[in-house]
């Protein structure tokens, strides 16, 4: 009897502890806090009548990202989840945890949980596909946002062109150091996803054009800092002060590369993409060159915005571009407090 | 005799008492899990939803079902989930529409792939005395290499209508194939671990390695074997989910050994050896993509998951520790 009674106080708290982080987190979602007072069971009896036709229905949208343990990502989803509290948008997120048919599963959630739109932020342009056939099948309109879905089926798709992001900081590198013949290393990021692929397609874009520039070594250090750092020190080790430019496809990397630069008392300059928090702080201080900035907000609120447009059967444009914008020394303080 | 019978009457029923609840604590703990999550979304327990859950039980949960049998024997293998990459892409690049093969010949080569690791791996662990956490652990960096090496690290579209029907079709429009996959697959372990004297031996193995190999069974070749069964369902499993996200990625399987063995301890199989239970891991594969589904439906923010889905493992192995105390 005492062992019976010591499990299920274990069970008991094993899932008082579910239940409180589940209930904890219903009126987070929960657009209107008019009903914040009892947020499980007002929550409840709506879901089974979500299709019922009162006019005041309040609209669900469900979002899947990549993974929801970077501060990019992290920064899509509070854009999105202050513009839905604003506009009254009942919002889900969903972590991907960097895997294609965990993302897949969870569109197939969001389908039996009756959400209105669904927003993909794809962890592969080709496997997430899949996804976006279930959707149309089950007639739910889907925006891919930040990373291409390779679909017809996608609704919209609201994005930035990495490609431009890859030319633009090769070429920010050319005319900072201002001449066209030195020898740089490229950092990229995980082999095969789109946002590696099309970056040093922009790279290469502009190294073309300059033919004097060497290429000392190019590797992936799978969008990390600590990785990038690792991968810097060894390049430092075998090339030294022959190393004229730091080129590498996210901040975060080049970060890392800094850092190793700055361990190895050097001052090779480096510049990065998506304009995250350390790296605006790092061009202020002069760590950094620049960065082009990733419009996270911008890409998530074009993407709800496009979701909720065919949710209401409007016409909605195939592609909506969010440009970069680069971030240098001169214009910096603008971006330091955007999140 | 009258004073002592009472004694030991009291202590068996202690004992089974005991047994109870480390044998049924995860059962009870999954329908305790279906009920809240019910009570808090009734769509969890949804048609479609119901389907999504097993479905995804069923593909995850082949890794688990193949870890068991290593985990019986006393060993772990890291590298299931980096076969299942291995495998999945592998059968994707022959049952691409341009290559023209039958589906079969693209399920083949990457069970094929699985054979061939797990024999590597057995081989490794038994004959050449590898600990089995080191030698999976090298296997899985030289299955995931191999991953990459097939396309330089770009994914495969545009796979066979054929093939694609293991992952994402439905037997007879509403039964996923996966499923019947699943179900195939536990006929067969069942049968292997409880009916035959081949899965006596690998409890026998698992429970006193001098022992078993002093009364005459073969205890390498079974360990050797439980290596094989692993990688081929892990193979399977990367087969299929290929076939559902109708590509071959070469991030697919990512991690998934550590829920694997987070399915197989839920589920009562000591990591020590030669105790545990087939059906126990069923109720770990269950509990863990109900928690995931259901959580995620209710839109609990990750950070929070990954800290409740920690002490649901610890808590189920406390479980089951009762059972041992003493």
């Amino acid at each position: 009897m005492k062992h019976l009674k010591k499990t299920l106080t274990l069970f008991l708290a094993l899932f008082l502890v579910v239940a409180t982080f589940a209930a904890c987190s219903s009126p987070a979602q929960q657009a209107t806090p008019s009903e914040s007072s009892a947020p499980a069971e007002a929550n409840s009896p709506e879901a089974p009548s979500a299709s019922a036709d009162t006019p005041a229905k309040k609209l669900k949208i469900g979002a899947t990202y990549y993974s929801l343990q970077n501060e990019f990502t992290m920064r899509m989803d509070n854009a999105a989840k202050k513009y839905c509290q604003e506009n009254g948008i009942e919002l889900i997120s969903y972590d991907g945890n960097y895997d294609a048919a965990t993302q897949l599963s969870q569109i197939e959630t969001m389908i039996a949980d009756g959400c209105d739109a669904i927003i993909l932020n794809p962890h592969d342009a080709v496997a997430c596909a899949a996804g976006v056939e279930i959707a149309h099948q089950a007639g739910i309109p889907v925006v891919g946002v930040n990373t291409m879905v390779e679909s017809d089926l996608l609704t919209s798709y609201v994005g930035s062109q990495d490609v431009s992001a890859g030319e633009d900081i090769m070429q920010f590198m050319i005319d900072h150091l201002g001449k066209d013949e030195f020898n740089i290393v490229i950092i990229e990021g995980p082999m095969g996803q789109s946002a590696q692929l099309q970056r040093i397609e922009g790279i290469e874009n502009i190294l073309a054009k300059y033919p004097k520039i060497k290429e000392l070594a190019r590797n992936t250090a799978n969008w990390s800092r600590s990785e990038a750092m690792s991968l810097m020190e060894t390049w430092i080790n075998s090339f030294g002060s022959d190393i004229h430019a730091v080129i590498a496809e996210n901040d975060e990397m080049a970060l890392g590369a800094r850092q190793a630069i700055e361990d190895a008392g050097l001052d090779i300059p480096c510049i990065g993409i998506d304009g995250i928090t350390d790296a605006v702080t790092a061009i202020q201080e002069g760590r950094m060159i620049a960065s082009d900035f990733q419009n996270a907000e911008g890409q998530m609120v074009g993407a709800i915005e496009a979701a909720v447009k065919a949710v209401n059967g409007e016409q909605v444009e195939q592609f909506n571009w969010i440009p970069f914008e680069m971030i240098t020394p001169e214009n910096a303080v603008e971006y330091v407090n955007k999140y | 005799m009258s004073q002592l019978d009472p004694g030991v009457q009291i202590k068996r029923r202690t004992m089974s008492r005991r047994q109870f609840v480390s044998t049924f604590g995860s059962l009870i703990g999954l329908i305790l899990l279906i009920i809240i999550m019910y009570a808090l979304k009734p769509n969890f327990l949804s048609t479609s939803n119901i389907r999504n859950i097993l479905r995804i039980s069923s593909i995850n949960g082949l890794l688990a079902v193949g870890m068991t049998f290593v985990v019986l024997t006393g060993g772990i293998d890291l590298s299931v989930g980096a076969v299942m990459g291995c495998a999945g892409m592998y059968s994707a690049y022959f049952a691409q529409t341009s290559m023209n093969k039958h589906w079969m010949v693209a399920v083949l080569v990457g069970v094929g792939m699985g054979l061939i690791i797990g024999t590597f791996n057995g081989v490794c662990v038994s004959y050449f005395r590898v600990p089995p956490f080191v030698g999976t652990l090298g296997s899985m960096s030289i299955a995931k290499g191999l991953t990459f090496l097939l396309t330089d690290a770009k994914p495969i579209p545009s796979l066979s209508t054929e093939f694609k029907f293991l992952g994402g079709g439905n037997i007879g429009g509403w039964l996923p194939t996966a499923i019947v996959i699943m179900l195939v697959v536990l006929a067969i372990c069942f049968t292997l671990l409880y009916k035959t004297r081949y899965g006596r031996y690998i409890f026998a193995v698992g429970g006193n390695l001098n022992a078993a190999h002093v009364s005459g069974i073969n205890t390498k070749r079974i360990i050797c074997s439980v290596y094989i069964i692993s990688s081929v369902l892990a193979a399977l499993a990367g087969i299929i989910t290929s076939a559902r996200v109708t590509s071959g990625v070469t991030s697919t399987g990512d991690g998934y050994e550590t829920n694997a063995i987070a399915m197989v301890v839920i589920g009562g199989t000591s990591l020590a050896g030669g105790r545990g239970r087939l059906w126990g891991t069923i109720i770990g594969i269950l509990l863990l993509q109900c928690l995931t589904n259901g959580l995620d439906m209710l839109g609990v923010n990750t950070y929070y998951q990954m800290i409740i889905k920690g002490f649901v493992v610890i808590g189920a192995v406390m479980l089951d520790g009762l059972n041992a105390e003493d």
